[in-house]
């Protein structure tokens, strides 16, 4: 087929724009390839962290500390939290995790960043039976800087349904040992108050220090 | 030589359990035996053990009784969907030369009410029945 002069002229063009276009496209595609493979290399070597490539700010909550204080919103800005859900009662994960969050402030207060600005709050989902002193008591045996947190059903599940946690209170009239059920996962909101990582069992307080150091030095000073 | 392997890991359990000062009765044994120590007032702990059935017969737990606790019973943490809860277990069998470990997340004895404060490297007397009325007493200790 002959095509004349200026249509074979416009077709070279054609061609060198779809090539030029393409080896483009190529470019951010592996520039954004090797970007997250990168960040996955260096913070998902395994299954015990998830970080979320864009982090969900938090709304407005409203629960209260085991000093009676309010907790809400305000409390999680200007410094990474650690939270986990549970209840005291409770005779095997909650205090298995609350020794293992133990062992990772440990381990933050020895690192270079420090744990200065790391929080670590338990959230009980029974406030029936958790006051605030017995939540007190409760979180003080892992570590004095640990809160204890806890509200009614409205603003627990509040705070629960945006990180995901699911709980379930099988309070019963009369029954004084009712079972109780909860998230197994560990959850990090950021110095911005949003929600940042998750931390899925079986947990390892070493493996836990080590990524939460690693995502804070990604994150630079000036975080807040 | 086939024989030699099964023979040669009897012998170093043997050794690791006459090591660890087990509790012994009957083929049963139970090593590493503690409890975590609890936070003041807490009315609920757990205890840890494996215990091994060295026997050449199934041994069959049903209970856990103990004079420091108001009641023992057997239970296992179980994931699911996320979420973590209990679940009574009435029995647990073992087979014949099978270890079973209760280890925190998994198969634990829940101790309810302690009668006294129970601190670290305190001692505690748990009896395990087994459905052979083969009764075993095995001391756990309190650990952080």
């Amino acid at each position: 087929m002959y095509l004349g002069p200026v249509k074979q002229a416009s077709l070279k063009i054609g061609i060198l724009t779809a090539i030029v276009t393409l080896a483009a496209l190529a470019a951010v595609w592996l520039a954004a390839t090797y970007r997250e493979s990168d960040s996955q290399a260096r913070l998902l070597p395994d299954r015990v962290m998830t970080v979320f490539p864009a982090p969900q700010p938090l709304t407005a909550f409203a629960l209260t500390d085991h000093q009676n204080r309010g907790f809400d919103l305000s409390r999680l800005r200007g410094r990474w939290s650690f939270l986990f859900f549970g209840f005291t009662h409770c005779p095997d994960i909650c205090p298995t995790t609350l020794a293992d969050m133990a062992r990772v402030r440990e381990d933050t207060a020895k690192s270079t960043a420090g744990a200065e600005d790391v929080q670590f709050v338990f959230v009980s989902v029974d406030p029936g039976r958790d006051t605030a002193s017995r939540l007190g008591q409760y979180v003080a045996h892992f570590h004095p800087t640990f809160l204890g947190v806890t509200g009614d059903d409205a603003q627990l599940r509040n705070l629960a349904g945006q990180l995901g946690a699911a709980y379930q209170v099988e309070a019963a009239p009369g029954v004084e040992n009712y079972p109780v059920y909860h998230a197994a996962a560990v959850f990090l909101v950021d110095p911005q108050a949003r929600y940042r990582a998750v931390f899925t069992p079986p947990l390892d307080a070493e493996v836990i220090s080590r990524r939460f150091d690693v995502l804070r030095k990604l994150e630079g000073p000036g975080a807040q | 030589m086939k024989w030699r392997a099964p023979v040669l890991v009897g012998m170093l359990s043997s050794v690791l359990s006459l090591a660890a000062a087990a509790s012994e009765a009957a083929g049963v044994f139970a090593r590493d035996a503690w409890i975590r120590e609890a936070p003041p007032g807490a009315a609920m702990l757990a205890g840890y053990m494996a215990l091994q059935n060295q026997s050449s017969q199934p041994q069959v737990l049903v209970a856990a009784k103990s004079p420091s606790f108001g009641a023992v019973m057997i239970h296992r943490t179980i994931v699911k969907d996320g979420m973590a809860g209990m679940s009574h277990t009435s029995q647990i069998e073992l087979a014949p030369n099978a270890t079973l470990n209760f280890s925190p997340g998994g198969y634990h004895l829940m101790l309810s009410n302690p009668r006294r404060a129970l601190r670290v490297g305190d001692r505690v007397e748990i009896y395990l029945e087994f459905r052979s009325g083969l009764v075993l007493p095995v001391a756990f200790e309190v650990r952080k």
